[in-house]
């Protein structure tokens, strides 16, 4: 009681020494929560972005080589299993394999993995790995088709048209937990089963469903095969979702020219760890299990996203971070020096104290109590500055915006025209790069709450130390010789 | 009560050696009013200081109560002061932030007395000092004399055996000056104290039992009115042959 009413009193008396003290912590515990906040909610948009790009739960990605295209020979002629395009007076030829015909109304399909391919006895190597919980593959696949007019290859008529791509992942219908199907959403129709593994039936983007006309029910053509639509997802939106996904062992059984998938091949695999301790272990193991792959985590991943998330993730993690600590050494210095001030203006009072009787201890937790007091209504304040300042960042702050790399590979069609300028190389298949819209919601945690509070309290505790340390030099004669 | 044995008290200045107190020897008994006076700088405040275990003899021994006080440790010290010793300054030293009463209860923290007998001792000692109506108001809403009474009250609520004063009355008018000095010797008559009170003014020293003289840090017994000690009345001690 008689401690609660000195502490109270003296307070009151130096009110706005008190008042300062306990702002300039307020705004150095106020910086730290909007930090934390701002940090918490880029890590989170971050999260969101590699989520959707590779799916919940999974934590490695291995993929095959991107496979190159192939060069034209040393006397021009193009390469191997290409398909050729040429134009002449009398009309455009299709050439593959030394086989030709007009080009003129033709269709053409060509269906070619994305990636080299993994033999399915390298998933299993993958998923009896230490530290590896599951393991399923998938292949991913590229189907172009282009359709000539009739009148192209003719003079002045049609130019080369524009290929149209589909990108195809055959997925384990079994496993659709783990994968590209994870982080999806039905919005009709139902996912697969592991019954529908070797059916012909297909689950669509919905993007791809809506610039299609296509429903639950609806066919679609893959390299030239038919595929009953079951199921039609929606993927977060920073993903490069696949327009179709098939059964694996159907993909697998479809002809994908010269780069060939055999039977059982997959081209990725996806992997769950144990614990999110163990990922950069399981990267490391699969890599060593598989060379020539590329092995990618959320981690490596999230070094490859740019764009202003990544910068508002900089900008939190370093200047953010560095400017609270700095506020934070300025506000505790501040309010050391004037503890220190305050003290040494009440040595007269301290030696009376111990004149009369008063431990040097008690007088201590008597000056600490006061420090704690400025202390704590310093976090409180701080941490609604800090609230403050997360809604601020929340309504005025630039959305947010991620740049996903495309993917690679794919396709080995290429297109010649002999109308000036000379061959013409088209790389066909794969996604470009994609930014993204990513929205920042600043959270504050009850850890961070705490944090500040403590941060708070132990800034007023240090401020106290040091008066602390004077009272306990102070010698009452000498004290009391400053009064007379 | 007090015993000093060759006591002396150096203070360094520089390269010069100040001696405050120079071998003293000094007996105070108990229930002994003792005025010391002096000019200014010749070692009254320090003597006091010493008596208060405010401060420690550079040389001899203090002894109050047969314990020596320069061989105590610090918070063996603030005990001592705690429970045995009262003090009255010249500039009054209350908190003030704190009312006359909650100034009285200060000097009562140290003894962990509980909260109701806090409050009773307070009201008592504010009450014996003519201060009863003045508990809640704060130092700078007394009067010098009031400030003054309330600090007597303060050293005496804790009941101690000694009551050190260092020129109680120095920042006084004369009439509240003599009212001061009437209410001191009142108190310490009617609680049988050991009183040491430093003060320039002769015609208060006068007023005590015994009064000594401090001169460069040497005390010169002045003026004893003790009363002498009563005869012990035993025949036998007498040397009274009862049966002769």
């Amino acid at each position: 009681m008689f401690f609660a009413t000195y502490l109270r009193r003296e307070l009151r008396r130096r009110m706005r020494q008190a008042i300062f003290v306990a702002l300039g912590l307020a705004v150095g515990i106020g910086l730290v929560v909007t930090v934390s906040a701002a940090s918490a909610g880029v890590k989170k948009a971050e999260s969101s972005v590699l989520a959707s790009l590779y799916g919940v739960g999974t934590d490695v990605t291995v993929t095959g080589e991107a496979p190159q295209p192939k060069k034209a020979s040393a006397n021009g002629q193009p390469p191997k299993g290409a398909t050729t395009i040429q134009g002449g007076p009398s009309g455009a030829t299709i050439c593959q394999n030394g086989k030709c015909e007009n080009a003129a109304g033709k269709t053409i399909s060509n269906l070619a993995p994305q990636y080299l391919p993994i033999k399915s006895a390298e998933v299993a190597d993958v998923a009896r790995l230490h530290d590896v919980a599951a393991a399923t593959g998938g292949l991913l696949l590229t189907d172009n088709t282009i359709t000539f007019p009739k009148d192209f290859g003719k003079a002045g008529g049609s130019q080369p048209p524009t290929p149209s791509t589909v990108s195809v992942d055959g997925v384990a219908a079994g496993h659709t937990a783990l994968g590209p199907l994870s982080a999806a959403s039905l919005t009709s129709g139902h996912s697969f089963s592991a019954a529908d593994s070797d059916a012909h039936v297909a689950i669509v983007d919905s993007g791809y469903a809506t610039s299609n006309n296509l429903k639950v029910g609806s066919t679609i053509t893959v390299d030239s095969v038919k595929f009953k639509v079951i199921g039609v997802v929606r993927q977060p939106q920073s993903a490069s979702p696949p327009d179709v996904y098939i059964p694996l062992e159907v993909a697998q059984g479809l002809k994908t020219g010269p780069l060939g998938v055999e039977t059982g091949d997959v081209n990725t695999i996806y992997v769950t760890a144990t614990s999110a301790a163990d990922i950069s272990a399981v990267q490391h193991e699969i890599a060593k299990l598989l060379p020539h792959a590329t092995v990618t985590t959320a981690a490596s991943l999230a070094n490859e996203v740019t764009g202003s998330v990544a910068n508002a993730a900089k900008l939190a993690n370093d200047l953010g971070k560095w400017l609270a600590i700095l506020v934070l050494i300025a506000a505790f210095a501040v309010a050391s020096l004037l503890t220190m001030s305050a003290v040494a203006r009440r040595v007269a009072e301290f030696g009376t104290l111990k004149a009369i009787g008063w431990r040097t201890r008690r007088i201590v937790v008597q000056v600490l109590g006061e420090s704690v007091v400025m202390g704590i209504v310093g976090a409180v304040v701080g941490v609604g500055l800090g609230f403050a300042g997360a809604a601020i960042i929340s309504r005025v702050a630039p959305k947010l915006s991620a740049l996903i790399p495309g993917s690679g590979g794919g396709g080995n069609f290429q297109s010649q025209s002999s109308a000036g300028g000379g061959p013409v190389q088209r790389v066909i298949g794969g996604s470009p790069d994609r930014t993204i819209a990513v929205p920042l919601h600043p959270s504050i945690t009850v850890g961070v709450i705490v944090l500040a509070v403590v941060l708070a309290v132990a800034g007023g505790l240090l401020a106290g130390s040091f008066g602390s340390w004077r009272i306990a030099r102070l010698r009452p004669v000498d004290a009391l010789s400053q009064v007379a | 009560m007090y015993k000093l044995t060759g006591v002396t008290k150096l203070y360094q200045k520089g390269r010069r050696t100040v001696p405050a107190v120079r071998d003293l020897d000094l007996e105070i008994e108990d229930g002994e009013w003792l005025a010391v006076q002096g000019r200014t700088g010749h070692g009254k405040s320090t003597l006091l200081n010493l008596l208060g275990g405010l401060d420690r003899p550079t040389e001899g021994i203090i002894e109050l109560d047969g314990i020596n006080l320069g061989a105590l440790r610090e918070t063996q010290l603030t005990a001592v002061r705690a429970e045995k010793i009262g003090f009255v300054f010249q500039t009054f030293n209350l908190i003030p932030t704190l009312s006359a009463a909650e100034n009285v209860e200060a000097a009562l923290i140290p003894l962990r007395v509980g909260h109701a007998d806090r409050q009773a001792r307070v009201a008592a000692a504010l009450d014996s000092v003519g201060l009863a109506d003045r508990a809640a108001h704060l130092p700078s809403e007394l009067s010098g004399g009031q400030q003054q009474r309330t600090a007597i009250a303060r050293a005496l609520v804790k009941e101690p055996k000694v009551l050190l004063a260092d020129e109680p009355t120095g920042n006084l008018d004369e009439d509240t000056r003599d009212e001061i000095i009437g209410l001191l010797e009142h108190l310490w008559h009617e609680r049988g104290l050991t009183l040491v009170l430093v003060t320039h003014d002769t015609s208060l020293a006068r007023q005590a039992q015994r009064v000594g003289v401090m001169s460069k840090g040497r005390l010169t017994i002045k003026q004893d009115n003790r009363p002498a000690p009563r005869p012990d009345t035993h025949p036998v001690a007498a040397g009274h042959d009862p049966i002769a």
